[in-house]
C-alpha cells in the first residue's frame, strides 16, 4: 500500500476541481461554486498544517519524485491562501460570466500545479507542475473571451510562456545530459565533481536563467508582464502576481540552490546583476505609470528583484528571507490587486488619477490600500518591512565572509530601491487622502471585503508578530538544505 | 511605585487605544477633540509620575520591560529609560497634550486629525523608550506616517510637495540607519555569542569592533540622525515641511521629531561607537558651527514668520550638536538640556505663528505691524517666546545655550567666537521681527478689523509653556539632575571624562 499522506492536500484540490463542473451542471448555482471551492481550499490546508504542527519527518512519495517537507508546506500554504482569497474575491467579480465552473476549476488546477512544484524533488515533476499551472493560467487570462485586451494578454502570455517553457526544457535536457539524472540531489552530487567552466553547464545555466526568468518576470525577461497583468481579469492578475510568480521562484530556488549549487561561482555575479537591474528598472518604470495595474505590475517586477537576492547570497538565512518575502508579498500584492478588482466591480477606473478622493468614497478600501502599499514599500511595522529586513540583512551578513564583500551592494541597492519605490506608492496614498475627487460613496460587495480583509489582516499580523511565519520560513529553508 | 506596573507600555498603549477610540467614536468635531484631549492627558500624568518615581543620581536604566518578540533573531520588546530619555518622554507627552488642546478648532476631518496625533505620540514615546534596535527602528518609521498625513491633509498650499519631500528625505536617512543596524547586529553576533538586537547588549561588545568599522558605522548613523535633527547640509526638507505643516504639526515636528535625531546620536551612536565618534568629532564640530551660523543668517532674510522660526530651529539644533561634539560631560548634558529647552520654546514660537496666521490671515512680516494694540495677550506670549529663544537670562534657553558655550570653551576655546557670534545675530532677527510685527504703528497694509486676541484653547498651552520656560530657567537643576549621571557615563565611554 502506497503512503498517500504527502499528497492528501493535492488530492483534495484535484477532487474539488473535478467535482465543480458536475456540481454546477446539477445545481446551476453560481454562488455554490465559490463556496465549495473556498471550503475545499481550506480543507486542503488542514493536512499541511497538521503536518507542520506535529513536527513530522519529511515524507518521500513515489520513489523520490515528491517530498513533503517544511519547505513544501510553506509554499503550499501560500498557494492555497492565494487561491482562497482569489476565489472569494471572484464570487462577485465574475458574477454572470460564461463558463464559471471552468473558471473555478482552472484556478484549483493551477493551484494544484503550483503545489506540485513546491514538493518536487525532480526536474520532471517540477516541469509537469509548472506546465499544469501555466496552461491553466493562460486560459484564465483569456477567460473573458470578448474582451479584446484580455485576449491580447492571453495570446501574449501563452506565446511567451510556451517559449520560456521550451527554453527551460532545453536547459533541463542539457543538465540531464551532463548529470545523467533528473533528481535535484543527484544533479548536485554529479556537478560537484564537474569542472566549473564546462561550456555545457554554462549554456544550461544560461537557458535556465532565461527560461525561468520569463516565468518570474525578471529583467530583461519582463516585457510581457505589465501587458498581461493589465489585460487579465484583475482577480487572475492577483493570482499571477502572488501565486504563479512565486512558483517560478520555487523552481529557481530548487534548481540553483540544490542542482547548481556546486557551480555557484559561475552564476552568482550574473544573478546578482540581474537582481539589481530588476529592482532598479522595475521601480523606475513604475514611477511613470498612470494605470494602477501597470504600476503594480512594475512594482511586482521590482519585488522579484528583491527576492532574487536570496540566490547569489545563497545562505540558509537568505533563503529563509526570500521565502519570507514571497509569503508577505503574496498577501500584500495580491491584496492590492484584489482592491483594484473590487473597485472595478463598481465601475471605477483603473487609472491612478481615478483614485483621487477615494478616502471619502470608501474609507475601508482607501485604508486597506494604504496599508498594503506602505507594506510593499517596506514601512514598519507591516509585514513587507519584516521580510525585506531579513532579505537585505542576509546580504549584509554574507558580505562579512571573506571574498564576498560585494554582496553588500545587493543590500545597498535594495535599500535605495525601497526609497525610490516609496515615491510611487505614496503618490497613490496622496491621491486617495489628500486630493479631492468627485463621486458618491462606494459600497463594496461583501465577498470583496472579506478577500481584502484576509490580505490586510495577514499583512498587519505578520508585520507585528512575525515569529510563527518566520519560524516556518526558517524551517523551510533548513529543509531545503538537507 | 511602578514595580508591578509596566508603565512604559502603558505610555504607548494609552495613546494607541485612544486613537482607535477617536476613530471609532469621534463622529463630531467636539467629540473627537474631547476624547483626544482626555486620552492624551493620561500619558502626561503617567510620565509626570514616572519622573517623580525616577531614581536620581544613577545612570542605570530604569523601568525596564523586556519580553521576547522574535526569538529566532534575538529581537525583543525591550523598553527602559535613563536620565536622558526621561525628560524627553515627559516633553513628548506634554507637547502632545498641548498640541491637541491647541488644535481645538480644527474643523476639517477632526477625527482623523486627532487619531493621527495620538499615533504620532505612540511613535515618539516609542523612540525615546526603545532599547532594541529593531523596535527602535519600527517606532522611528511609525512616526513618519502620521506626520506625512498631518502635513499632506491639513497643511498649507504646497502641502503635497512638502509632505512627500519630508517623507522620502527622512525615509532615505532611516534606511541608512537600517543598514547600519544590520551591520552592528552581525558584527556583534560572534562577539556576544548569541543573536541580539538589544542596544545595551551590542554596546557592551561594540568597543571591540575594528576602528574602520566604527568610523563607517558612526558616519552612517550620524547621517541618519543628522537628517532628522536637521543639520546643514541635510536640512532642506525642514523649511518646506514646517511652513506647510499645520500649527500643531509644526509644534510636534520641531519640538519632538528633531529631538529624535539628536537623541539618537547621544543615546545610541556615541556610547555604541566611541572610537568612531571621537574620530569624527572635528567633523561634527564643523557641521555644528556651520548649522548655527547658517541657520541664524538665513533667518535674517526671512519674510515669513514661520519660515524664520523654522530656520532658527536649524541654528538651535546646531547648538545641540555643538554640545555633543565636545564629548565632555557638561557638553553632553548641556546638549540634552538644550533639546529640552528648544522643545518648550519652539512650541511657543510655532503656536504664535499659528495664532498670527489664524487671527490676522498672514504671516508676512512686511505686512504686519503694531499687532500688540489689537492682540495684547498674543503679543506678550510672542515676546516671551522670542526672548526665551534668543537666550534671555532667567529662561531655560539661556541656561542651555550658556552651558553649551561653557563646555565648548573647555574643549575648543579658540573657535568659540564663531558660534557665539550667532547669539548676536539671533537677538537681531528676533528683536527686529518683534518690532516689525507686534510693536510700532498699526499696519494699514492688511485689513485688521476682524483680528482678535488669542482664544482660551490657545492661551492655556502658551501659558503653561511660558511658565515652564521660566521655571526651568530659574531651576535648571531639576532637569540637570536627571541628565548628568547618564551624560557622564557617555562622555566617559568617549574617553573625554
Amino acid at each position: 500500500m502506497i503512503d498517500l499522506s504527502p499528497v492528501y492536500s493535492e488530492m483534495i484540490v484535484l477532487l474539488i476541481a473535478i467535482a465543480i463542473p458536475a456540481i454546477f451542471f446539477a445545481t446551476r448555482s453560481e454562488k455554490l461554486l465559490g463556496i465549495i471551492s473556498a471550503v475545499g481550499v481550506i480543507v486542503a490546508m488542514i493536512p499541511l498544517i497538521t503536518f507542520y504542527i506535529s513536527g513530522s519527518e519529511p515524507v518521500v512519495f513515489a520513489g523520490g519524485l515528491i517530498r513533503l517537507d517544511a519547505f513544501a508546506v510553506a509554499f503550499k500554504l501560500v498557494f492555497l491562501a492565494v487561491a482562497l482569497y482569489v476565489i472569494i474575491a471572484s464570487v462577485r467579480y465574475v458574477r454572470g460570466e460564461r463558463h464559471l465552473a471552468e473558471y473555478y476549476s482552472l484556478i484549483l488546477l493551477a493551484t494544484l500545479g503550483m503545489m506540485l512544484v513546491a514538493s518536487s524533488l525532480d526536474l520532471i515533476t517540477l516541469f509537469v507542475g509548472l506546465e499544469l499551472a501555466s496552461i491553466c493560467s493562460y486560459a484564465l487570462v483569456g477567460f473573458r473571451k470578448f474582451d479584446k485586451r484580455g485576449m491580447e494578454a492571453a495570446v501574449k502570455y501563452f506565446i511567451i510562456g510556451a517559449f520560456s517553457s521550451a527554453i527551460s526544457l532545453y536547459g533541463i535536457s542539457l543538465i540531464y545530459g551532463i548529470a545523467g539524472s533528473t533528481g535535484f540531489a543527484e544533479i548536485g552530487t554529479s556537478l560537484a565533481t564537474a569542472s566549473g567552466m564546462d561550456p555545457a553547464i554554462l549554456l544550461a545555466t544560461g537557458m535556465l536563467i532565461a527560461g525561468f526568468g520569463f516565468k518570474v518576470a525578471i529583467i530583461p525577461f519582463h516585457m510581457w508582464a505589465p501587458d498581461v497583468y493589465e489585460g487579465a481579469p484583475t482577480t487572475i492578475t492577483a493570482m499571477l502576481a502572488s501565486g504563479s510568480k512565486k512558483m517560478g521562484f520555487v523552481a529557481l530556488f530548487k534548481i540553483f540552490l540544490i542542482g547548481l549549487i556546486a557551480v555557484k561561482a559561475d552564476w552568482d555575479v550574473i544573478v546578482a546583476i540581474i537582481a539589481m537591474m530588476t529592482m532598479t528598472l522595475g521601480n523606475l518604470i513604475a514611477i511613470s505609470q498612470s494605470n494602477i495595474k501597470r504600476m503594480l505590475a512594475y512594482s511586482s517586477i521590482a519585488q522579484a528583484g528583491y527576492i532574487l537576492i536570496a540566490l547569489p547570497v545563497g545562505t540558509e538565512y537568505a533563503v529563509a528571507g526570500g521565502i519570507f518575502h514571497i509569503v508577505t508579498h503574496a498577501f500584500m500584492k495580491g491584496g492590492a490587486f484584489i482592491a483594484v478588482a473590487a473597485l472595478s466591480t463598481v465601475t471605477f477606473g483603473e487609472s491612478i488619477s481615478d483614485y483621487k478622493g477615494l478616502a471619502k468614497r470608501s474609507p475601508f478600501l482607501a485604508f486597506s490600500m494604504s496599508v498594503l502599499l506602505l507594506s510593499l514599500a517596506g514601512i514598519p511595522p507591516l509585514s513587507g518591512f519584516a521580510s525585506k529586513f531579513w532579505l537585505f540583512s542576509s546580504a549584509v551578513d554574507a558580505a562579512a565572509t571573506p571574498g564576498h564583500a560585494w554582496l553588500l551592494w545587493l543590500a545597498v541597492f535594495g535599500v535605495i530601491n525601497s526609497a525610490i519605490s516609496l515615491y510611487y506608492y505614496v503618490r497613490v496614498i496622496k491621491y486617495m487622502y489628500v486630493e479631492s475627487g468627485s463621486g458618491e460613496s462606494i459600497r463594496l460587495p461583501g465577498s470583496m471585503v472579506i478577500a481584502i480583509s484576509i490580505t490586510l489582516i495577514a499583512t498587519i499580523i505578520i508585520g507585528i508578530y512575525p515569529s510563527p511565519v518566520l519560524d516556518l520560513c526558517r524551517e523551510a529553508a533548513r529543509a531545503f538544505f538537507l | 511605585m511602578f514595580e508591578q506596573v509596566p508603565i512604559l507600555t502603558a505610555l504607548l498603549l494609552v495613546p494607541l487605544v485612544g486613537s482607535f477610540l477617536v476613530f471609532a467614536l469621534g463622529n463630531t468635531q467636539r467629540r473627537a477633540s474631547i476624547i483626544a484631549l482626555v486620552v492624551s492627558a493620561i500619558p502626561l500624568v503617567l510620565s509626570a509620575l514616572l519622573l517623580i518615581d525616577f531614581q536620581l543620581g544613577t545612570s542605570t536604566i530604569q523601568f525596564v520591560e523586556k519580553h521576547t518578540w522574535i526569538e529566532s533573531y534575538g529581537i525583543s520588546y525591550y523598553l527602559g529609560i535613563d536620565g536622558i530619555s526621561a525628560p524627553m518622554v515627559f516633553l513628548t507627552t506634554l507637547l502632545c497634550f498641548l498640541a491637541i488642546l491647541f488644535s481645538w478648532d480644527v474643523e476639517h476631518r477632526t477625527k482623523e486629525y486627532m487619531g493621527l496625533m495620538l499615533i504620532l505620540e505612540v511613535g515618539v514615546v516609542g523612540v525615546f523608550t526603545a532599547l532594541d534596535y529593531f523596535l527602535f527602528y519600527v517606532f522611528w518609521e511609525v512616526v513618519l506616517i502620521p506626520m506625512y498625513f498631518l502635513i499632506a491633509i491639513w497643511g498649507g498650499p504646497r502641502r503635497a510637495y512638502a509632505s512627500i519631500k519630508f517623507f522620502i528625505y527622512t525615509h532615505v536617512a532611516s534606511l541608512a540607519m537600517l543598514i547600519t543596524i544590520m551591520a552592528l547586529y552581525f558584527e556583534a553576533k560572534p562577539l556576544l555569542g548569541y543573536a541580539s538586537f538589544s542596544i545595551t547588549d551590542i554596546a557592551t561588545v561594540s568597543g571591540d569592533f575594528s576602528g574602520v568599522f566604527q568610523v563607517a558605522a558612526f558616519a552612517a548613523l550620524f547621517f541618519a540622525f543628522g537628517v532628522k535633527m536637521p543639520v546643514v547640509p541635510f536640512h532642506t526638507w525642514l523649511p518646506d515641511a514646517h511652513v506647510e505643516a499645520p500649527t500643531a504639526g509644526s509644534v510636534l515636528l520641531a519640538g519632538l521629531l528633531l529631538k529624535m535625531g539628536s537623541y539618537g546620536i547621544i543615546r545610541i551612536a556615541l556610547p555604541t561607537l566611541p572610537v568612531g565618534a571621537s574620530t569624527l568629532m572635528p567633523l561634527m564640530l564643523a557641521i555644528a558651527i556651520l548649522s548655527i551660523l547658517y541657520g541664524s543668517l538665513v533667518c535674517l532674510a526671512q519674510k515669513d514668520l514661520k519660515k524664520m522660526v523654522a530656520f532658527s530651529s536649524i541654528s538651535h539644533m546646531g547648538i545641540v550638536l555643538l554640545g555633543i561634539s565636545t564629548g565632555s560631560q557638561l557638553g553632553i548634558a548641556a546638549a540634552v538640556l538644550q533639546m529640552f529647552s528648544h522643545g518648550l520654546i519652539t512650541a511657543v514660537l510655532f503656536m504664535m505663528c499659528g495664532v498670527v496666521q489664524h487671527k490676522v490671515g498672514t504671516r508676512e512680516i512686511p505686512l504686519l505691524g503694531g499687532l500688540a494694540q489689537k492682540m495684547p495677550i498674543a503679543a506678550t506670549f510672542m515676546t516671551i517666546g522670542f526672548l526665551a529663544s534668543l537666550g534671555l537670562p532667567g529662561m531655560i534657553g539661556f541656561v542651555a545655550e550658556f552651558s553649551v558655550f561653557v563646555a565648548t570653551f573647555d574643549s575648543y576655546a579658540w573657535i568659540l567666537f564663531l558660534p557665539i557670534a550667532s547669539v548676536a545675530i539671533t537677538a537681531g532677527y528676533y528683536l527686529w521681527a518683534l518690532q516689525r510685527t507686534m510693536f510700532g504703528p498699526l499696519t494699514d497694509k492688511i485689513d485688521l478689523t476682524h483680528a482678535h486676541d488669542t482664544n482660551w484653547y490657545e492661551a492655556i498651552p502658551l501659558a503653561i509653556l511660558a511658565i515652564l520656560i521660566v521655571f526651568f530657567g530659574m531651576f535648571p537643576s531639576v532637569v540637570m539632575d536627571f541628565i548628568t549621571p547618564s551624560a557622564s557615563v557617555i562622555s566617559a565611554a568617549l574617553g573625554v571624562g
